[in-house]
């Protein structure tokens, strides 16, 4: 990650937020509540400089809310936002000196491409030569030189987006927070766009907060991912621990949509626990603080699952579907035995596609499987 | 009006009738418009030759025409600054505030539109005979501001509701506060509502007629009441210029409306003409519902 | 209200200043909008209600200086209830002839091409902002004995031309009713761009004649609007005085120029305001059937939903 040495410029209005050993943001036991309801409850974090972090929940989980709170557009009821060392919580939204990406583009339709990007420049005094140069360099890293006279109605959804993200960015705030910015774009758009935020990200050392519903897009983009449902943050990890090792069963599920398997615990080691499949099967997993018997529920990505002789592996079956998805294969088995049956859901590579009917087996590396108590029902 | 497909007859009828309606709405301002430039004054129609004459006359010494249209212009102009204050603080509190009792504040601003104006004027009337402020420029430009203000009102409501409120959120995420982004970001967004609102209060008061009536005194008479004392009492032909010239200013204050319109892009252009013609008509339903 | 929650250590330190005191985000937004509408209440509240209110006291004040309610009988005596009765009368006249003309050019609107529609709308929507006084006056110059509808009258050998059509009610209503015709027309010109075409073909395709779905669909459909329209036709005309004075003749004065007259000539103050207040409560009651028609109308297809 690259240091915070690009962010430094004499025109800042929160410089503190480079020196000392302020974070450049920090979120301390925010909670809000609507009539009654609550939003979001009890969310902390702190985030690094450089740092790209991003909250992925559904909608009505609070990570909107979370971010509108940050940015100032909503007051939390308790809690604190500091940026850079200094609390802002209380602070109208244009006192922060944050940056901030709408999923609605709201370019300012009676400005030129240009005026845009230079307005938040204007606001803060930069003189015209500099305001020029820094205009035309951030304009032209996001490819849009050749349209600095257009309108806003001019151009297609991403270009303006990549205005909007401009004129985000040309002021260098601590921080940029997203809110789903590529929401309205179409799937290819997406892709491009996601790529592009995050080499600007990386070139220029940002610190971004970004929201989104997306799991893929989040996996894409961030280097930590704070999966939050009702109003709370369940997991705040790097994208490998929520995918590796998830501490929730919903994470477990959002992230890779995991196969649930029941059973309970049979017996626990300092390296794994073992679970006895209610069908019959006997699996290996991560060490799990729990009891012997105890109901649990083992979670294991479709991706994480591999094919072996039937007879081996924790579960037999026969396949009940195959569908090619590009270069992978989905398909399903049936498990054999045991009293209830779920269908089980794995990923493959293209070559390794079983075919229909086929009997197999199934195993899983005992790092890649995890157990939940089954109280949790978090699927 | 069904959407079947109508027959021949049905449609020459429909055409027909609606001609009819159509020229018995335009007709009388057409003659008015052609006599003034006619010899013959109250003669026949078409007139037998043309003039200028009866334009010449209305600027001529001794006529009594410069005074009536200096001070409706003025009056007008004072009512028109008075209700763009009223309806852009009463617009905001409306469409960009929690207001509280919003429904009642919305009923009290509309309600001059339907209150017959035979009433208020008594009332103003009761209320500056005694501060002697009859005949007062202020005095009948307060008066008419009763009746623009809720058009202005209108107009600047759906400008507001037009602008989306999260540009201003974003030029404040960006660091603006309230007086920039109301001069960098609303202002020039509410232009063309505020073009609309200033020229449909400046139109209402020029043409006003019963209030300044009741609020003029002997030597100081509006535009309106003076023609209307001419129709009534005195023979001058050259009332006849003078109503075209009334015309001309409403035509030209509408077209000025739609250009502006035109040219910021803004409104959608499904009529040539924006919805302000009809706000005074919404007025009335809405404070009815 | 918002009171923040102690901050625990693992945070960055928080500053603890003192802080002004803390108006919730919704405070804000509503005194922000208790101060911009201050200007047009108090506005409102002095040059409007106020002078209608003090209107109401002089109509209810003696010559004594006692509370009376006789200026209210003498205004429903001898000459004034003759022209109240005269107004009431103008006025269902207009409404009623601009309610049918304006119905059948909105709905010829209503079926035109949108740039034709607009077209057509501007050429009704323009007159509306021309002076009322000036309209009036064209069509003092239309209907005169020599003028110009005369004239084409007679040219046509029409027996009887040429007619007598100015200060009379014919007149009077002619020239109230060109006033008042843009708002019937832009009414129900909205109500009719409401209405699906479809249901019309719909009812068609089950086997009703034209008159039938007129009847049956397309009446019903615009009722509400025909209503609107002519309730509020009437209420504007109550008060109407332009067009009666200048186009009407002895028996057509109408309240708005008794009030005139009252207080310009006869210096009658209070019997001024007493008729001002009767046509105030007419329009209250125009106003209160309105709002019981539409709500008895609501109340009537919601029932039929809900059953």
């Amino acid at each position: 990650m690259p240091e915070t040495d690009l962010m430094p410029e004499p025109s800042l209005t929160v410089p503190e937020a480079l020196t000392g050993s302020g974070k450049p943001l920090s979120v301390t036991r925010l909670r809000k509540t609507y009539s009654g309801v609550t939003a979001v409850d009890e969310v902390s974090m702190e985030i690094a400089a450089g740092e790209f972090v991003t909250f992925l929940g559904s909608s009505g989980s609070g990570k909107t809310t979370t971010l509108m709170m940050i940015a100032g557009f909503c007051e939390p009821d308790s809690g604190s936002v500091v940026v850079g060392g200094r609390d802002v919580t209380r602070l109208a939204p244009q006192k922060r000196g944050l940056g901030f990406v709408f999923q609605q583009y709201l370019l300012f339709p009676h400005m030129t491409v240009w005026e845009n990007v230079a307005f938040p420049l204007q606001l803060r005094g930069v003189p015209k030569a500099e305001l020029r140069r820094r205009v035309g360099e951030t304009l032209e890293m996001a490819g849009l030189s050749s349209m600095t006279r257009r309108r806003p109605r001019e151009l297609s959804g991403g270009q303006q987006q990549r205005v909007a993200l401009c004129r985000a960015l040309v002021y260098r705030p601590p921080v940029i927070l997203m809110d789903e910015p590529l929401g309205a774009l179409d799937k290819k758009l997406r892709d491009q766009l996601q790529t592009e935020i995050k080499r600007i990200q990386q070139e220029l050392g940002l610190t971004v907060i970004y929201v989104t519903h997306d799991q893929e897009e989040a996996l894409v983009l961030s280097d930590r991912i704070a999966v939050m449902r009702d109003g709370r943050i369940d997991q705040f990890d790097t994208p490998q621990e929520l995918f590796e090792r998830p501490r929730t069963p919903f994470v477990a599920d959002f992230l890779g949509a995991a196969n649930f398997l029941p059973g309970h615990v049979e017996e626990q080691t300092a390296e794994h626990t073992l679970v006895r499949l209610d069908s019959g099967g006997l699996l290996t997993a991560r060490p799990q603080a729990a009891q012997d018997g105890t109901r649990v529920r083992a979670a294991v990505q479709p991706g994480r699952l591999a094919l072996c002789p039937p007879g081996d592996g924790f579960c037999t079956g026969t396949v009940e579907t195959v569908t090619y998805v590009g270069t992978l294969v989905r398909a399903t088995v049936r498990p054999v035995g045991g009293a209830h049956s779920e269908l089980v859901r794995l990923e493959l590579p293209a070559g390794r596609a079983p075919a229909l009917g086929e009997r197999v087996g199934l195993s899983a590396e005992p790092g890649n499987v995890s157990v939940f108590p089954d109280a949790e029902n978090g699927g | 009006m069904t959407g079947l497909p109508s027959t021949l007859a049905g449609r020459i009828t429909l055409v027909v009738c609606s001609t009819l309606i159509l020229l018995f709405l335009v007709l009388p301002i057409v003659v008015i418009v052609v006599t003034s430039f006619g010899k013959d004054a109250f003669g026949s129609f078409p007139p037998s030759s043309w003039t200028l004459g009866w334009y010449k006359v209305l600027f001529a010494d001794g006529s009594k025409w410069p005074a009536a249209l200096s001070l409706s212009a003025l009056v007008a102009s004072l009512t028109t600054v008075f209700s763009l204050v009223l309806g852009v603080t009463a617009a905001t509190a409306l469409v960009r505030s929690n207001l509280p009792l919003r429904s009642a504040v919305y009923g009290l601003v509309l309600a001059p539109l339907v209150i017959p104006q035979v009433v208020l004027a008594l009332g103003l009337f009761l209320l500056f005979e005694p501060a002697s402020m009859l005949g007062s420029p202020i005095a009948i430009a307060l008066g008419h501001t009763v009746l623009a203000s809720p058009i202005a009102v209108m107009i600047l409501m759906a400008t507001l509701q037009g602008i989306d409120e999260r540009l201003e959120d974003a030029a404040a995420s960006m660091g603006a506060g309230r007086l920039t982004v109301a001069r960098r970001i609303t202002f020039p967004l509410a232009m063309p509502g505020l073009v609309a609102a200033g020229i449909f209060s400046f139109i209402t008061s020029f043409d006003e007629f019963f209030i300044s009536q009741f609020l003029s005194s002997v030597d100081t008479v509006t535009l309106p009441v003076q023609v209307f004392n001419v129709l009534q009492y005195d023979v001058d032909p050259s009332v006849t210029a003078v109503s075209a010239i009334l015309i001309a200013v409403a035509v030209v204050a509408l077209a000025l409306v739609a250009a502006v319109r035109r040219l910021s892009g803004s409104g959608k252009q499904d009529g040539l003409l924006p919805t302000e013609p009809g706000v005074g008509l919404t007025a009335g339903s809405e404070t009815a519902t | 209200m918002a009171v923040l929650a102690p901050v625990s250590g693992s945070a960055a330190p928080v500053p603890r200043k003192k802080r002004r005191s803390r108006v919730s985000l919704s405070d804000r937004r509503t005194r922000f909008g208790l101060f911009n509408a201050a200007p047009v209440v108090i506005y409102l509240l002095v040059l409007f209600i106020y002078p209608i209110f003090s209107t109401l006291l002089l109509s209810l004040k003696g010559e004594n200086g006692g509370l009376t309610l006789h200026w209210y009988t003498d205004a429903f005596q001898g000459a004034n209830l003759e022209i109240l009765l005269t107004t009431l009368r103008i006025s269902a006249e207009t409404s009623l002839l601009s309610l049918v003309i304006g119905f059948v050019l909105a709905a010829a609107v209503s079926r035109l091409k949108p740039l034709w529609a607009g077209l057509v709308m501007v050429v009704v929507v323009v007159p509306h902002f021309i002076s009322a006084l000036v309209r009036t006056y064209g069509w003092i110059i239309l209907l005169g004995e020599h003028g110009v509808i005369n004239n084409a009258l007679t040219g046509l050998h029409i027996p009887g031309a040429p007619f007598q059509l100015l200060y009379n009610e014919t007149g009077v209503v002619i020239g109230t009713t060109s006033v008042m015709l843009p708002y019937t027309v832009l009414l129900l010109y909205a109500v009719m761009k409401g209405i699906d075409r479809r249901l019309m073909a719909a009812a068609a395709s089950m086997g009703a004649g034209r008159v039938t779905i007129f009847r049956r669909v397309y009446l019903p459909l615009v009722a509400p609007g025909l209503v609107n329209a002519g309730i509020l036709c009437f209420i504007l005309c109550l008060g109407y005085y332009l067009t009666p004075a200048l186009m009407g003749g002895e028996k057509q004065t109408m309240v708005a120029s008794l009030i005139d007259e009252q207080v310009m000539k006869q210096d009658q103050w209070n019997g001024a305001a007493a008729l001002g207040i009767i046509l105030l409560l007419f329009t209250f009651a125009g106003l209160l059937l309105l709002r019981m028609l539409k709500s008895a109308g609501e109340a009537y297809r919601n029932r039929g939903t809900a059953s």
